[in-house]
């Protein structure tokens, strides 16, 4: 399906990768359907895209990227509400904040986002851990990962993961021709 | 909203399992606390807010910013 988007101009989304969120984030409780736009700028920033609200998409990363040791522990009843038997079987993301300074970029380690890979039922979880950080700057150890791996688009596709509808390149974002991966393809590799 | 008048060191009980106790009252503060089974979620409100506040931010961000950002990451 078409779905128009303020910032990437018109996408073409397969139905399977369009992630639920039944309860929406907090204070975006009507939008429920997202998708993930990679922007092909190898920074490993993709964007939550809302599939309701052309202007609403979030900066997301994975967090493990950043910080290796950060491990998301969910009570059973989160489980359940994801239909997830483990953890193991979700992607984590968690949201970017980018101000004006963009070396002071953040991410909210403290509400990230689960999905669940095969039915792609999703929830931004607040963790009980008072010590994760809302606002955790971290754009050092960013770009200490972006400079040793030269953020080679290898790392990211072997893991499996919702697929992205993948741009070209930022510059030519008119281009509508967007290429969606196969998450089944990506689990073979 | 159901409102009750409690005492220091008096309580509530919330279903079976959830008991809120005042523990402490100093002024203007209240020290409450909460016994509850494992799995019940325990936040103060405002963390909720910093998250509201983050996500609402977080989903004014532009290309532009974004990619200011990347140029920044990829130098050397």
């Amino acid at each position: 399906m078409k779905i128009n988007t303020t910032r990437f101009g018109e996408l073409e989304v397969d139905k399977k990768d369009v992630i639920v969120f039944k309860e929406g984030l907090l204070g975006f409780e009507s939008l429920k359907k997202f998708f993930i736009v990679d922007p092909g700028d190898q920074t490993l920033i993709l964007w939550f895209q809302s599939a309701e609200d052309p202007a609403t998409a979030f900066p997301i990363i994975e967090p493990k990227i950043f910080k290796p040791e950060y491990i998301v522990k969910l009570l059973p009843a989160e489980l359940a509400s994801l239909e997830l038997g483990s953890i193991n079987d979700a992607s984590v993301y968690t949201i970017l904040t980018i101000p004006k300074v963009v070396t002071d970029m953040s991410a909210n380690l403290k509400a990230p986002i689960v999905i669940n890979n095969k039915t792609k039922l999703a929830r931004q979880i607040v963790l009980q851990d008072s010590k994760l950080e809302v606002r955790c700057k971290m754009y050092k150890e960013l770009k200490m990962y972006i400079v040793n791996y030269s953020s080679d688009d290898s790392t990211r596709t072997k893991s499996s993961k919702p697929s992205v509808a993948s741009m070209p390149d930022l510059e030519e974002q008119q281009t509508p021709a967007i290429q969606s991966t196969d998450a089944q393809a990506n689990k073979e590799v | 909203m159901l409102v009750l008048t409690r005492k220091l060191g008096e309580s509530i009980a919330i279903d079976d399992h959830i008991k809120i106790v005042v523990v402490q009252i100093k002024g203007k503060q209240v020290r409450l606390g909460i016994k509850a089974p494992k799995e019940t979620k325990i936040h103060r409100e405002e963390v909720y807010q910093a998250i509201q506040d983050q996500n609402t931010e977080a989903s004014q961000s532009d290309l532009q910013s974004l990619s200011e950002l990347s140029a920044e990451l990829k130098k050397k």
